[in-house]
């Protein structure tokens, strides 16, 4: 037991190091922000703490505890007939005969089963909560036992994905992304892609609507809405009249020849006019509220720094260039895991909880009452005591 | 009206402060009584205060420092309430009052705008989430109260027959506190999964809570296993409340992380 409380409180102490130095960042930002105590950050390994061999050691040893403790409380509980023990013991309240009647009819009302051995009665009640704090260890010891296995199973990627594009992983699903909006119909902020998952094996979810906290699935792939970014869109239109539509980012060349073009060199949300001139606005909010596009015109040779706004159109090389509005595109991570694993740590999570709500809701009460007097015995009914004593000792004020 | 309601409500718990404090001072049962009505008006109006607030946000009133802390203190108020009337047992109340109306005012201090939910919380989970975590901690501050409690009488009598039964309640608040905070962090852990895909990231606001978590986790062990209670637990439940609330305020203004949506400030994305 003594074993178990200092490992706990080591745990939270080497926990509450890691939430105290940000954790997995780049190693000069260690330099940067912790001059004096870089060294001793990365010799410790500090900047990694839950995956450090200390912690992982101390994780280790509280599992081995746990897993003792629960082999202990299920001894203790297993085959105990608690009925027959708690006949042999001695009564260690008496009070006068009124007195006990009184504790009597308390357990009584309390819908305590009674079982009569010789002249002794014993009052039982709650004895599956006997069993709450072995559920409790056992509850733990799985939650840590599928988090870590869940830890080393699953994959995770973090794509972008343009509407109207999808995206191949290297099993051949293929995640189609067919729309996406950051506002709903009225307004409200609600980024939500369209998208369509299809599995090697032909399986695919149809068009589903994907969002925060919603996530779409099929087999081992969730797909969940993660972040999202805009990005520029110009269609460009040939003497023929025929036209096509691209997404572009900075350093995209549109040219037909490979001489002649735009080369875009980035969107911005706006302009700003100040004393000195004019500024671009650098997005923050990563909103575009009145985009520019900035490129370079490439032709004959040379090149010249432009500036556009959607609904503008620039001929050259033969072809039209008209710049759209931007497009906003979602951020998706992907991640291929066994649903069977989060089951199980989630049953494991609701037994542990369950052997919290058993061993604080359903306090197991065993008391022994003879014509000396009454004993409360097995599981620790503090309550019942308080209660107890409460009223056999009016009564005895009364006698 | 929301500004009424509230700041009522701030009013009426800080006047049952007062009057409890001089009735206990001056052992006046009369003004006892009066006190705790004062302070079931400040309950009703912090209630209706969040009632409004729910009602003009369209949703209920949980989504960021202000709105936990109201809801905190509100929790404090609800259980004193229930105990009040279902114990009889008047020896925690006026360091939970004062608890309650600490908290409230805190809040106070913070913006009081109401916001658009954002989407990360638009959940199933959100009310279940977020209101054991208030339940829990105001289950733990009680603790504290009681524990407060149990230490100015053992000062005064050691072998005051109420000591017995102060003890009994830290050990159920406590108790009671860990089984919501539980709820909070497995809920929080499968909301976690809907929403980043994973169901613990080691953010400072889990990092902390699971810190309270074992925190009481030990003084359940401690006191069932090792027989240390009274004045032990007593001093344990107090020493532990500096903790509840860094979990709650510290975590939310020192530390940035994935649940800076409890900041004081909100921001969208």
């Amino acid at each position: 037991m003594t074993c178990g409380i200092v490992l706990l409180g080591v745990f939270a102490a080497v926990t509450a190091l890691g939430s105290l130095i940000p954790q997995q960042r780049e190693a000069m930002y260690y330099v940067r922000n912790y001059p004096d105590q870089y060294e001793m950050i990365f010799r410790f390994g500090l900047d990694h703490v839950y995956t450090a061999w200390f912690f992982i050691a101390v994780v280790t040893l509280l599992c081995l505890n746990l897993l003792l403790c629960s082999v202990v409380r299920f001894r203790r509980v297993s085959g105990d007939d608690l009925v027959r023990r708690a006949a042999q013991l001695k009564t260690n309240r008496k009070p006068d005969a009124e007195g006990i009647a009184k504790a009597e009819q308390f357990f009584k009302d309390h819908k305590c089963r009674v079982t009569v051995i010789g002249n002794r009665r014993i009052y039982t009640k709650n004895a599956f909560g006997r069993w709450g704090t072995f559920l409790i260890h056992l509850g733990i010891l799985l939650t840590v036992f599928f988090f870590v296995l869940g830890l080393s199973t699953p994959f995770i990627m973090d794509i972008s994905c343009y509407p109207g594009d999808s995206v191949v992983l290297d099993d051949g699903t293929r995640i189609y992304v067919d729309s996406f909006s950051i506002e709903d119909e009225t307004g409200k902020l609600d980024y939500r892609s369209m998208i369509n998952i299809r599995l090697p094996d032909g399986r695919e979810t149809g068009l589903r609507s994907l969002s925060v906290n919603h996530p779409v699935g099929l087999g081992q792939y969730k797909v969940y809405q993660q972040t999202y970014g805009t990005a520029g869109c110009i269609s460009v239109t040939d003497g023929a009249g025929n036209m096509d539509r691209f997404i572009v980012e900075a350093s995209d060349f549109l040219s037909a020849d490979g001489k002649t073009g735009i080369l875009i060199d980035n969107l911005y949300p706006g302009l700003e006019e100040t004393e000195e001139g004019t500024t671009l606005i650098t997005s923050v909010s990563g909103s575009y509220p009145d985009p520019v596009y900035v490129f370079l015109l490439m032709e004959d040779g040379s090149q010249s720094a432009m500036l556009a706004f959607p609904g503008d159109e620039l001929e050259t090389g033969g072809y039209t260039f008209r710049f759209e509005d931007p497009v906003e595109y979602p951020g998706l991570r992907i991640k291929r895991s066994s649903a069977a694993l989060q089951w199980l740590l989630l049953g494991s999570s609701l037994l542990l909880m369950l052997g919290l709500g058993v061993t604080f809701l359903m306090t197991p009460v065993c008391a022994v009452v003879d014509d000396e007097g009454y004993c409360l015995a097995g599981g620790k009914p503090e309550g019942y005591a308080l209660a107890l004593k409460a009223l056999t000792e009016k009564e005895d004020t009364h006698a | 009206m929301l500004d009424i309601l509230f700041f009522g409500g701030i009013g009426f718990y800080f006047a049952a402060v007062l009057m409890q404090s001089f009735a206990q001072v001056w052992k006046k049962e009369g003004l006892g009584a009066t006190a705790w009505i004062v302070f079931l008006a400040g309950f009703v109006l912090q209630s209706g205060y969040i009632v409004l607030r729910g009602i003009q946000a369209g949703r209920i009133p949980m989504a960021n420092q202000f709105e936990f802390a109201t809801m905190f203190s509100w929790g404090i108020a609800v259980i004193l309430v229930l105990l009040h009337y279902r114990t009889g047992l008047p020896w925690i109340t006026l360091f939970a009052m004062i608890m309650c109306w600490a908290v409230y005012l805190y809040a106070a201090l913070l913006p009081r705008e109401i916001h658009e939910l954002m989407p990360a919380l638009r959940s199933v989970w959100f009310v279940s989430h977020i209101g054991s975590a208030a339940f829990s901690y105001a289950s733990f501050m009680l603790a504290g109260a009681a524990g407060l409690r149990y230490i100015a009488l053992y000062g005064k009598n050691k072998e005051d027959s109420r000591l017995e039964e102060i003890d009994y309640f830290i050990y159920r608040l406590i108790s009671i506190g860990l089984l919501l905070l539980t709820v909070t962090i497995v809920i929080g852990a499968v909301w976690a999964e809907e929403a980043w895909s994973s169901f613990w990231t080691w953010d400072p606001k889990e990092v902390w809570a699971l810190i309270t978590w074992i925190l009481y986790a030990i003084s359940l062990h401690l006191r069932l296993n090792r027989k240390k209670r009274g004045l032990f637990m007593a001093w344990y439940a107090v020493l532990s409340v500096p903790i509840v609330l860094f979990t709650f305020i510290g975590v939310n203004t020192l530390m940035s992380g994935l649940h800076s949506y409890g900041a004081i400030i909100p921001f969208l994305i």
